[in-house]
């Protein structure tokens, strides 16, 4: 029950701290007017280069878009704690740690969901590409559960952040690293060997894949294997990130890192 | 006149030196437009046609020029006001606007960096063969659009200021630019009614020029073109800053407390 | 000749609140405050935070506009002639922001000479001059994000005499910086004036008013209570007794009733370890332990005394009550 508690309480009071800022000349361009135009950028881009097709960017952009929240609201809360010094008493705290954290992911994952869904509605308005009513509800699943893979992998960055110093510039990083290796533009096949391969353990690919394909029309069954496949992912992403924070804790403790600058 | 150009090159420097000092503005400002470059790259490969390649390696180098820019000169006077300097650059007594320019000058010479690097990027990492019709009206067309992109980025700066969410803004303008100016996708292929705003953006004739300069064609119409629209938006830019300092005067908005 | 000339200056800000719907009130910062600041003199702006002292810097050194009244420095008008005023005034204010971190002492000194038009050649001599009075000689090309607080603070200085102002605005000069770094400003302060500079200080810290100053004005809630030099504001305090009370508990609650007493002039709690203080003035011949401990009802006391007022409880009831000792 305690755990429940921190879980909500804690991630809430978390998540509106990080946006305090909350405003509409905030949110409108970040969440929206940016995915919509990548969206278009690439559509624009794909007509250009002869690749692909509208649809194909406009569901592998407006998945990618999830990730951006989850990697930079992870990273930003523990990093930010860290800069105003309260990681220190967030760690020490006596409630158990597993679901603190992942309090901090929840409402993270559903403003993912919500800014991937506006931005694929929107991109699909623009140009004119029509996604099956249908298969709205289990798009949203895969979106869902893409967010949640990337929450995993931004917990890691974010354990990361508390050995670097830029966490901005490490969120960055590891977006362009999504942008590139998980078929967001370029589908897998297209992309050399090894690079696919990276693809592959990457959260975010099998989401991309399994939204494609549901948007052309495929049943639940055909993409279910995608979606175990996103989760388990997201799942071991998660588990890296946990180990790392309880590493880095235990270490800090000993070497007082946690609240140097 | 001398005094002034002293002074825009001595910010300039100091600009320079302390913005590639920032991991944030110096290194992630020539990666970060890597990212969408190589994106853009492998994209071109795929479609397979080996001209549309290189004229895609030349246009995404200068993704970079304004990304530098964009995302930072929307913020910069808010960082000044964060700093505590803002005050004290309002209180000397040199025109507020000469503070400015040097500042976006710089960020567009960290776009240049960018432009290099994506280029070399482009010819090691993908073999791609550039060979520069004309190497020093290609280094020229890219120095105007750099400034051209840095006059916009200071009127952005200028314009900015006094919104809360200044940065989230200029983050929202960085994709948009890169389409309507043409960077890789011609004008010609986005709605008709995109065209007069791509017209006015000075970028939109400073990659024309880069390109002429790149693959042949005369670049110096579109040179001029992009000189002409940056003292534009330098004009406007000054104007407004100059109503900005009053403003902040009367509001009392320099400050940070 | 007045230097400094402020006849009834007045500021008042607009202050907004809320996301969705603004709603605002009027703040007056500073109401129509007069003072005249003679070529040479060390002038003391003095009064607790938020009295309108760095207000009043502000509207001096053109930052801002006046909402009301007139200001000259130089002989020259804040609003209409702002760029000549700001040509020959110099500004420092305190604590360790108003530099760029990430370049070296020197540079930031570039950087403002450049931006207070002084001639290339005069650069070097200058910043070495100036680098060598403030004690940063041999650092300069260290990086300031490195930089002490009292370094920041010499380094602010420096800047601020780069262009060798007639007039320097030193606002709130040794916030934040220990007592040693402090008796080394004020040093430096004292050598300027010596030098011809007329300057203008605004400090909450009594003593260095006094150690400092030809002539002090006190400024609370936006209005000046008092003014004269330091020998003479000493005199307005003298008579009359202090009685201190130290109490472990909730002092302010007995505040009013305090002062309501006859023989009260006037009553302030301070904080001292887990105790407050009651420091209560009493007039001359007046007797009110007795009263004043019946007004504590059940709170626990600590030790009772009386004692001579001092000038610090001249400056401390000047702010409290507004009304001139």
């Amino acid at each position: 029950m305690t755990s429940v508690r921190v879980f909500f309480i804690g991630g809430w009071t978390s998540y509106r701290a990080l946006f305090g800022w909350l405003s509409p000349w905030i949110l409108i361009p970040t969440f929206i007017i940016e995915p919509v135009f990548q969206i278009l950028f690439f559509a624009y881009v794909g007509r250009d280069a002869g690749v692909g097709d509208d649809s194909f960017f406009l569901v592998g952009n407006a998945i990618q878009f999830a990730s951006i929240p989850c990697l930079f609201a992870m990273g930003n809360t523990i990093g930010g704690e860290r800069y105003a010094q309260t990681l220190g008493l967030l760690l020490v705290s006596p409630a158990r740690r597993v679901p603190l954290f992942l309090g901090r992911a929840l409402p993270v994952i559903v403003n993912g969901l919500l800014c991937s869904l506006i931005a694929l509605g929107l991109g699909a308005a623009i140009l004119r590409v029509s996604i099956p009513l249908d298969s709205l509800p289990l798009l949203a699943l895969v979106v869902a559960v893409s967010s949640f893979a990337c929450t995993g992998l931004g917990l890691v960055a974010a354990a990361l952040a508390l050995r670097v110093r830029e966490t901005a510039v490490l969120s960055n990083l590891v977006m362009g690293v999504l942008l590139i290796f998980c078929g967001v533009n370029v589908a897998l096949s297209a992309l050399p060997g090894w690079m696919a391969a990276v693809g592959r353990v990457l959260p975010l690919t099998h989401g991309i894949e399994a939204a494609r394909a549901l948007v052309s029309g495929a049943a639940w069954s055909n993409v279910r294997g995608l979606v175990v496949d996103e989760a388990v992912i997201g799942l071991g992403y998660l588990v890296i990130g946990l180990a790392m924070l309880k590493w880095f804790e235990v270490e800090s403790r000993r070497s007082a890192s946690l609240d140097r600058a | 006149m001398t005094a002034v150009l002293r002074l825009l090159l001595v910010g300039w420097w100091l600009q320079l030196k302390m913005r590639s000092r920032s991991a944030f503005d110096g290194i992630l400002a020539i990666v970060y437009p890597l990212f969408f470059a190589t994106s853009v790259l492998l994209m071109y490969r795929q479609g397979g046609s080996e001209s549309a390649l290189i004229g895609a390696a030349v246009g995404a180098s200068v993704l970079g020029v304004w990304s530098a820019v964009a995302t930072t000169a929307s913020t910069s006077l808010q960082q000044e006001r964060r700093l505590g300097t803002l005050e004290l650059l309002v209180a000397a007594p040199t025109r507020f606007a000469l503070l400015v320019v040097p500042m976006t000058l710089a960020m567009g010479t960290i776009g240049l960096y960018s432009l290099v690097a994506t280029l070399l990027w482009g010819r090691f990492a993908f073999g791609i063969p550039i060979s520069l019709g004309h190497p020093l009206v290609f280094a020229l067309a890219s120095v105007a659009t750099a400034v051209g992109v840095s006059l916009m980025g200071f009127l952005l700066a200028v314009s900015a200021v006094r919104y809360r969410g200044a940065w989230a803004l200029g983050t929202a303008f960085e994709l948009p630019v890169w389409l309507v100016c043409g960077f890789l996708v011609p004008i010609a292929a986005l709605p008709g009614w995109v065209r007069p705003i791509s017209w006015v953006l000075p970028p939109t004739w400073g990659v024309a020029a880069i390109r002429h300069a790149a693959f042949g064609g005369s670049p110096w119409g579109d040179i001029a073109l992009c000189l002409l629209l940056s003292v534009l938006y330098a004009v406007v830019g000054t104007w407004l800053s100059g109503r900005l300092v009053t403003s902040a005067r009367t509001h009392a908005t320099l400050a940070l407390t | 000749m007045a230097v400094i000339e402020v006849d009834d200056l007045t500021r008042s800000y607009r202050a907004a609140s809320g996301i969705w719907r603004r709603s605002s009130k009027v703040i007056e910062a500073v109401k129509g405050i007069s003072f005249e600041v003679e070529r040479g003199e060390l002038f003391g702006l003095l009064g607790p935070n938020g009295a309108g002292k760095t207000t009043t810097i502000k509207m001096l050194i053109t930052l801002l506009l006046p909402t009301g009244g007139h200001a000259r420095v130089l002989g020259q008008d804040v609003v209409k002639d702002a760029r000549e005023v700001r040509r020959r005034v110099g500004y420092v204010f305190g604590g360790d922001r108003g530099l760029y971190e990430r370049l070296s002492g020197l540079d930031n000194l570039k950087y403002f000479a450049e931006l207070y038009g002084v001639p290339r050649r005069d650069q070097g001599p200058r910043i070495g001059e100036l680098l060598e009075l403030v004690k940063l000689d041999g650092r300069e090309r260290e990086r300031v994000e490195g930089y002490s607080r009292g370094m920041r603070q010499r380094l602010h200085i420096a800047r601020g005499l780069l262009h060798k102002p007639e007039v320097l605005f030193l606002d709130e000069p040794s916030i934040g910086i220990d007592p040693v770094g402090a008796r080394e400003l004020r040093q430096t302060v004292a050598s300027l004036v010596e030098g011809g500079t007329t300057v203008l200080l605004t400090t909450h810290y009594m003593f260095e008013a006094d150690e400092l100053c030809d002539r002090i004005a006190v400024i609370a809630g936006g209005e000046i209570v008092a003014r004269g030099t330091p020998a003479e504001l000493k005199r307005g305090v003298s008579g009359g007794s202090v009685l201190e009370v130290e109490v472990f508990g909730s002092a302010e609650d007995s505040m009013a009733t305090v002062r309501s007493l006859p023989g009260v002039t006037s009553v302030v709690v301070e904080d001292r370890g887990q105790a407050q203080v009651l420091v209560v003035r009493v007039d001359t011949g007046a007797e009110v332990t007795q009263a004043v401990l019946a007004t504590l009802g059940g709170v626990p006391v600590g030790r009772v005394a009386t004692r001579e007022p001092t000038l610090e409880d001249a400056y401390v009831e000047l702010v409290e009550t507004g009304v001139p000792a």
